[in-house]
């Protein structure tokens, strides 16, 4: 299975640069301005009604990992990722499907499961991969601009979204089993993965809805970069992730390979 | 299906009623043939007859509605992974991505089937192709070329070709059906899947003839050309009396015009041209049938 995982990350190596790159430069960008705006922010920070600094996870903004939470890993980033995961899965499903890529390789000697597997764990790399990318910019914006990030805290604000964004990947390959169409994939799970997000900012803004986060992945998704990764909901939501493709994988063996 | 006998050889592909509906339209119905080892099997139809979808149950790639194929004694569901070991199988039009080249395919392909790329390297050579370009940059026919290689690098025992020579040049084509007759040699059964008469004509020992979803028959070719109407023209040198062609088994609708003399004639060719052979001859056509013609004889007799 390592040369079929090699072949589809030697496919994906330019999304590291697509992705990781701006999603760096930007959090470098903000981590870099962060000294120079620091005071005027506390004050703004100050003036902010208490459930939309809740909702948005702005919190007080006295620190540059608040801020980085803020301005990227509460919303960026995550969507991002979530939608760099599926955009992935798919490709290496459905995409080859519509490209015949999908009709060579099943012509070998390979079966759907091990295609599936393959696939999501390719997925899998690659997300870490333009995480950790992300990350060594934003370390690097920090250290020319003497902001003074945390690369402990950062790295655990960083890390945390992997889990989230691969839980998309997992449901981008429940969807395959249904179509092999790159649009409809990659269209209904960031349609998912929105009203997630949208579902959980309602829960906290309005306590009376808080129930509605229950069906929201970001509920368990939390502040790592303060509060460090939460081991459980890590392991939760990776487990999910790993048993939405199982699933998927399953479907995926019944269906016909048409598009 | 029961399995082949012990000792007995297992035919390459059986297929028992194997039907295919995509919702309420019929891809293919109770489609039943064999093909043996060491045989090139011609499955000839228009386009939309089903031949793909038949390639594509075969592979496992559609799970059929009803009825069961076997491939070397396996079954094309339960056993596929054992059996895609053992078969080289090209696409109507071979894809594989844009970027990759053709040597990163078949590189990964090697890998997947534990083999190496030495007869990938001479196959490359042989037919010309370009394993360095991305694929998505290649024309047609080369990306074609590739996906033969793709089909034939692992010496496998059973090879299925959809539409092989579409995209190929003349010469290419040649090359091909050689190859077909030299896979024959090596004792590989090869399933053709074709719309043009020619082709199967010269390579295929047996054919199926299928149309609109249903197989509707199955004949040797030599058989299948013996029953097929031909039209024939012939110059002759001075005016002749036709009466004598006319008179032939099998010869209909002649029409004698100064020295001119056309007709058509099924079945046996030979008292037809003896009797041509009394003349002095300037010009003989017999014209290839074409599918359309091999479809009408058989939906004559199946009227009958």
């Amino acid at each position: 299975m390592s040369g079929l995982i090699r072949s589809q990350l030697d496919e994906r190596r330019r999304s590291l640069l697509a992705w990781g790159l701006p999603l760096g430069l930007m959090s470098a960008l903000v981590v870099a301005i962060y000294p120079s705006v620091q005071d005027a922010l506390a004050t703004a920070i100050r003036e902010y009604p208490p459930a939309l600094k809740e909702a948005f996870g702005i919190g007080e903004l006295s620190t540059v990992e608040q801020y980085l939470e803020a301005e990227m890993l509460s919303l960026i980033v995550p969507l991002a990722a979530g939608y760099l995961a599926v955009r992935s899965v798919a490709s290496g499903l459905s995409g080859a499907a519509e490209s015949g890529r999908l009709d060579v390789l099943l012509s070998a000697p390979l079966s759907r499961r091990r295609l599936v597997a393959s696939g999501f764990a390719a997925t899998a790399i690659e997300l870490a991969s333009v995480l950790a990318v992300a990350l060594a910019l934003t370390l690097a914006g920090s250290l020319l601009a003497g902001a003074g990030l945390s690369v402990g805290s950062s790295l655990a604000g960083f890390a945390n979204v992997w889990p989230l964004a691969l839980l998309f990947a997992g449901l981008g390959v429940v969807v395959t089993g249904w179509s092999l169409r790159t649009s409809v994939v990659t269209g209904s799970v960031a349609g998912v993965l929105v009203a997630m997000y949208v579902a959980d900012l309602v829960g906290r803004l309005d306590p009376g809805l808080d129930w509605i986060r229950y069906a929201s992945v970001f509920r368990y998704y939390g502040r790592a970069i303060e509060d460090g990764v939460d081991p459980v909901a890590f392991a939760g939501v990776t487990a999910v992730a790993v048993a939405l493709a199982a699933l998927g994988a399953a479907l995926f063996e019944r269906r016909d390979i048409s598009v | 299906m029961a399995g082949p006998a012990p000792g007995e050889r297992a035919a390459a592909i059986e297929t028992d009623g194997l039907t295919k509906f995509y919702g309420r339209e019929r891809g293919i119905e109770n489609v039943t043939f064999s093909v043996e080892a060491g045989e090139v099997f011609g499955f000839l139809g228009p386009n939309g007859a089903g031949k793909t979808t038949t390639i594509r149950t075969l592979l496992d790639l559609l799970h059929p509605t009803r009825g069961s194929a076997r491939v070397f004694g396996l079954d094309s569901g339960r056993d596929s992974v054992a059996i895609r070991a053992r078969i080289g199988n090209l696409p109507g039009d071979f894809g594989y991505g844009r970027a990759a080249s053709g040597r990163e395919a078949l590189s990964l392909l090697a890998r997947l089937r534990g083999v190496g790329l030495d007869r990938a390297e001479e196959l490359a050579r042989r037919f010309g192709a370009d394993l360095e370009r991305p694929l998505g940059k290649l024309s047609r026919g080369n990306r074609q070329k590739v996906g033969l290689i793709t089909a034939l690098f692992h010496r496998p025992d059973l090879l299925i070709f959809d539409e092989p020579t579409s995209g190929l040049d003349p010469l290419m084509q040649e090359e091909f059906l050689a190859l077909v007759g030299e896979e024959r040699e090596r004792g590989c059964a090869v399933f053709v899947s074709s719309h043009e008469l020619d082709e199967v004509e010269r390579v295929c020992d047996r054919v199926g003839i299928i149309r609109g979803g249903r197989l509707i028959a199955v004949e040797r070719v030599v058989d299948l050309l013996r029953r097929t109407r031909r039209k024939a023209a012939v110059e002759f040198a001075a005016p002749v009396d036709p009466a004598a062609l006319r008179a032939i088994p099998g010869v209909a609708d002649l029409t004698a015009e100064n020295d001119r003399v056309t007709f058509s004639v099924g079945g046996d060719v030979d008292a037809v041209v003896k009797e041509i052979a009394r003349h002095p001859v300037a010009d003989f056509q017999l014209a290839h049938p074409t599918l359309e013609e091999v479809f009408l004889t058989y939906y004559v007799e199946e009227r009958r």
